[in-house]
């Protein structure tokens, strides 16, 4: 990177600090979450070559999760590196969105999620590219790069679940009525976020970025015959909110963690 | 982790091809280099193919090109007797006439010395080559 957050920390405000905070631990979040999840299906996923392909696509998730608390680790400078922010806390202090929040599910499920995810996702970075602060719009430049892979492997899922027959549509159509609702808490607004538009790191508010994403879906959702995702219902907690499957993959991801916060691979 | 996915992925095993047909997968190491076999990936179509010729084999950027043909287009010539020369064809080949004692003897009537290989003259005296 060839600005180096140290050097740029010192240039910004608290109020500009706590909203790219927020904003990077939500996106890190994110990633991480739905990395972890799609990676439950290593071994298990519906044919040997998706199963390569999906554990790669969810360890693409993880290394972006990974960058993004990295630049978060610089930014607050305490001392912290990335696998403290990642692992050292309770599932409570996660800011990853609902949508992502549900566990695996079956296949459909977890190519309904990652549609609504990864395009969404899209249009979040979109945003974030245009940052003024540059060690952010260098980082995301670079993530876009892998995320537009992840929009084409998962369209070609979602239509072949969609025109795929009665069970696989009957499938993805439920998986959409579960997860559609809360596919709009990407966008969910951060403490902090008018700071961050008020200053250009963020080039637009994320509800802007939320009708560019549903423009960006139109054209598939009409040619596919599937229902636009609602408005999310309390935005508000869009990313306050953990279920139980949350609970149970972070026991999972931090076992190693909780055994030995000093072990290194 | 025993649940359905894990049956459904048994069953589809016992299927052969369950996931598509197969697809013969070719990719460039670097740029301007050929397009080399590379395996083969199971895929229903055509794009999926190329997808998970991506990430069988060139996910940790081992490929700068790749290519995906349907096996059912590849042809194989069926005759294999025919690839087989039944008498000596040595005299086809370059090896076939050792010219490194004659090149020495002319080099030495000549009064000079062997050019060097990095010389940029290329010395295919016994050198063995397969084209006739």
């Amino acid at each position: 990177m060839t600005t180096t957050a140290a050097s740029v920390r010192v240039s910004l405000d608290a109020a500009t600090r706590a909203g790219l905070d927020a904003l990077l631990l939500s996106m890190a979040d994110d990633e991480f979450v739905i990395g972890f999840s799609d990676s439950e299906w290593t071994g298990i996923a519906p044919m040997l070559e998706e199963d390569v392909a999906m554990s790669s696509l969810a360890l693409d998730e993880i290394g972006h999760a990974r960058a993004l608390y990295e630049l978060l680790a610089e930014l607050r400078g305490d001392g912290n590196d990335a696998d403290s922010i990642a692992f050292d806390r309770q599932p409570a202090g996660y800011r990853h969105c609902r949508l992502v929040d549900g566990g695996r599910g079956d296949w459909a499920m977890t190519i309904a999620r990652r549609y609504l995810y990864d395009t969404a996702d899209a249009a979040r970075l979109e945003a974030v590219a245009q940052s003024s602060w540059a060690p952010l719009a260098e980082l995301v430049a670079k993530l876009r790069r892998e995320e537009k892979y992840h929009v084409m492997h998962v369209s070609t899922w979602l239509e072949r679940l969609a025109l795929g027959g009665d069970e696989a549509r009957t499938r993805l159509l439920a998986a959409f009525a579960k997860l559609a609702p809360d596919a709009a808490t990407v966008f969910a607004p951060l403490p902090g976020e008018s700071v961050l538009v008020a200053g250009g790191v963020l080039a637009t508010p994320l509800s802007e970025a939320e009708a560019r994403w549903r423009a960006s879906i139109t054209p598939d959702m009409v040619r596919l015959k599937m229902p636009m995702p609602p408005p999310a219902v309390a935005p508000e907690r869009g990313r306050l909110d953990h279920s139980d499957d949350f609970r149970w993959l972070w026991t999972e991801f931090t076992t190693v963690r909780r055994l030995d916060p000093e072990a290194t691979w | 982790m025993t649940d359905e996915a894990v049956r459904d992925r048994a069953d589809a095993g016992s299927d052969e091809h369950a996931g598509g047909e197969p697809f013969e997968v070719f990719r460039q190491e670097k740029d301007g280099g050929p397009m080399v076999h590379g395996g083969s990936v199971v895929a229903p179509d055509a794009l999926l193919a190329l997808h998970y010729a991506r990430e069988m084999f060139s996910r940790r950027g081992e490929s700068v090109r790749l290519w995906v043909v349907r096996r059912l287009d590849v042809h194989e010539l069926d005759d294999l007797d025919v690839l087989a020369p039944p008498l000596d064809r040595s005299y086809r080949k370059p090896g076939g006439y050792v010219m490194r004692d004659k090149l020495a003897a002319a080099r030495e009537r000549a009064g000079t010395s062997k050019p060097k290989a990095s010389s940029g003259g290329r010395d295919t005296t016994g050198r063995k080559g397969s084209k006739p």
